[in-house]
């Protein structure tokens, strides 16, 4: 048995640089840091001999992992070799999917990291990475970038450089425990209930990147910026960048928005939050708020209303901390029978 | 004498002064991400090294703590390899010196693991063995050295390199222990400030 988790991510400046109609130009940036919200798949042999078990929101049992529903597992059951003895894997995940902060990606981290796990193998961060963009990009054809990927991979806060040639550079982010904490009492983070897919939105910014390239410069570069006012705890200004940024974006691809989003994130704003931004590739998902820590509590009772004002009765509150954690085997019980 | 032992002293504190700040931060950033996940920290290294690492277990076990032993039931689990004079001894007379941080290493480690290597040439055989185990299974290395860095330094994810003459064990030594303190101090004001923003129970 397996148990392996990813963390998924909260983006902050730079999404959409990590596009290959962008980063082939143009040197992509994305500053984004793990949160302590995994997920966590158990991988086992089957106990039905021969069978494919995959366990998410549904229940799959079948012959042939070609037979699978799922995207991922089945794809990647198939690029493994896994076609002839039966495995098992169950899905675990704090937030559902669909709320902008990754999780697909993260999923797709645990998925190889754990395979390659229960086929005796260990990968380093790096592969994990470049191994969950081969199987999302690549194999499944997804229209998304790879920072979702390489955040899962390596956890922590980093900037991820992504370069003409495909490779990705990561610099860490080092903050020290106090500005880090700081960081966190200053952030809300609410769900919109709205659950949407990345790759609708993420298709509309592919086709358009190039009519906006000074545009996605801009963002690219910002990164260092906002990393700046992170260093030396600003926690105001880094609230501007973000939304400044999440206004340039609004900008270039209109579906990453709504009217309902909008208006939610404009009472934010009257609420007291500096700043803030959609989550993920946006069209709902999660609204992020920096916002002085004085603030939160009215700022969380007008939202709340208003979401019920607009009728998102599973609008709520998620509680984010960030974790230095990137996807990591959390037990293994086969790993004395590999030796190195 | 005073001349001279001002000069012994000024050595010291230009190694310090000169200390990779950069490789300091990432190594305390491993141990806190292995810290999150609950996983277990490795340390070894021969003569006044292994000493180091076992001064290194008591205060990253307790000492970090001990404002907080009853509010934090989480702690570090640190782990001085070999973890007794009995496995040293069987390591070494049975299969070799080669062998003895690496043998005993090969028994617990586990991915959510780290290493911390100290080696003051940073070319001692033993502690290179266990070090390439470590990489082998994708295990994040901290590793203190002196003199050049030697492989240990190359081999290394955070490098704590003490760059001196060849030979000034004195130096080297003295430092790692100066920068074990300033990691134990790191960690210790951070449970005191994470425990003072709890509500008291």
């Amino acid at each position: 048995m397996i148990l392996v988790r990813a963390p998924m991510r909260v983006s902050f400046v730079g999404g959409g640089t990590d596009l290959p109609d962008f980063y082939r130009s143009y040197p992509g940036r994305v500053i984004s840091t793990t949160i302590d919200k995994f997920v966590y798949l158990a991988i086992n042999n089957s106990y039905k001999m021969g069978k494919f078990i995959v366990k998410y929101s549904e229940n799959e049992s079948v012959n042939h992992p070609s037979e699978i529903k799922h995207n991922h597992f089945r794809e990647a059951f198939l690029d493994f070799g896994l076609t002839k003895e039966g495995i098992e894997v169950s899905s675990f995940a704090d937030v559902p999917a669909g709320t902008g902060l990754g999780s697909s990606a993260s999923f797709a981290v645990a998925l190889v990291k754990g395979l390659n796990a229960f086929l005796g193998k260990t990968i380093s961060k790096e592969e994990a990475a470049r191994s969950a963009c081969r199987l999302e990009i690549d194999i499944m054809k997804e229209p998304i970038g790879k920072q979702d990927q390489y955040a899962a991979a390596y956890g922590g806060f980093n900037i991820f450089v992504f370069n003409p040639d495909e490779t990705v550079t990561v610099e860490p982010v080092l903050l020290d425990y106090k500005t880090l904490i700081n960081f966190e009492e200053h952030i809300l983070v609410f769900y919109t209930g709205q659950s949407r897919s990345a790759s609708a939105v993420l298709a509309e910014q592919s086709a358009n990147i190039k009519n906006k390239l000074i545009e996605y410069k801009k963002m690219s570069d910002s990164v260092y910026k906002f990393r700046d006012s992170l260093l030396v705890g600003n926690m105001e200004a880094l609230a501007n960048q973000l939304h400044e940024n999440w206004l340039r974006k609004k900008s270039l691809v209109s579906s990453i928005s709504n009217s309902g989003i909008d208006a939610l994130y404009e009472s934010g704003l009257a609420a007291g939050a500096w700043g803030g931004k959609v989550l993920g590739a946006g069209g709902g998902g999660c609204i992020l708020f920096v916002a002085p820590p004085g603030s939160h509590a009215e700022i969380r009772q007008i939202m709340e209303a208003k979401a019920i004002s607009v009728g998102l009765k599973d609008f709520k509150l998620i509680n984010v901390s960030t974790t230095q954690n990137g996807a990591a085997i959390m037990f293994n019980s086969n790993s004395n029978k590999f030796s190195n | 004498m005073e001349q001279s032992l001002k000069v012994l002293i000024n050595e010291s504190v230009s190694a310090l002064q000169n200390l990779p700040l950069g490789e300091l931060a990432k190594a305390i950033n491993i141990i806190q991400s292995v810290f999150e996940r609950d996983g277990r920290i490795y340390i070894f290294g021969n003569g006044g090294s292994l000493a180091l690492a076992t001064h290194w277990v008591s205060d990253f076990n307790k000492t970090v703590f001990s404002h907080n032993l009853s509010s934090q039931s989480r702690r570090f689990q640190a782990i001085r390899l070999p973890s007794t004079e009995s496995e040293l001894s069987a390591w070494a007379n049975d299969v070799g010196f080669d062998m003895v941080f690496a043998g005993p290493l090969q028994n617990y480690l586990q991915e959510s693991d780290c290493v911390i290597a100290i080696s003051s040439s940073g070319n001692s055989v033993n502690v290179i063995k266990a070090v390439e185990l470590a990489k082998a299974k994708n295990v994040e290395v901290i590793a203190f050295t002196g003199f050049d860095g030697g492989k240990l330094n190359q081999l290394a994810d955070a490098k704590i390199f003490v760059k001196t003459e060849p030979g000034r064990y004195d130096t080297v030594e003295g430092v790692h222990d100066v920068i074990l303190h300033v990691i134990i101090k790191y960690f210790s004001d951070y449970f005191d400030y994470v425990c003072s923003k709890q509500p008291k129970k």
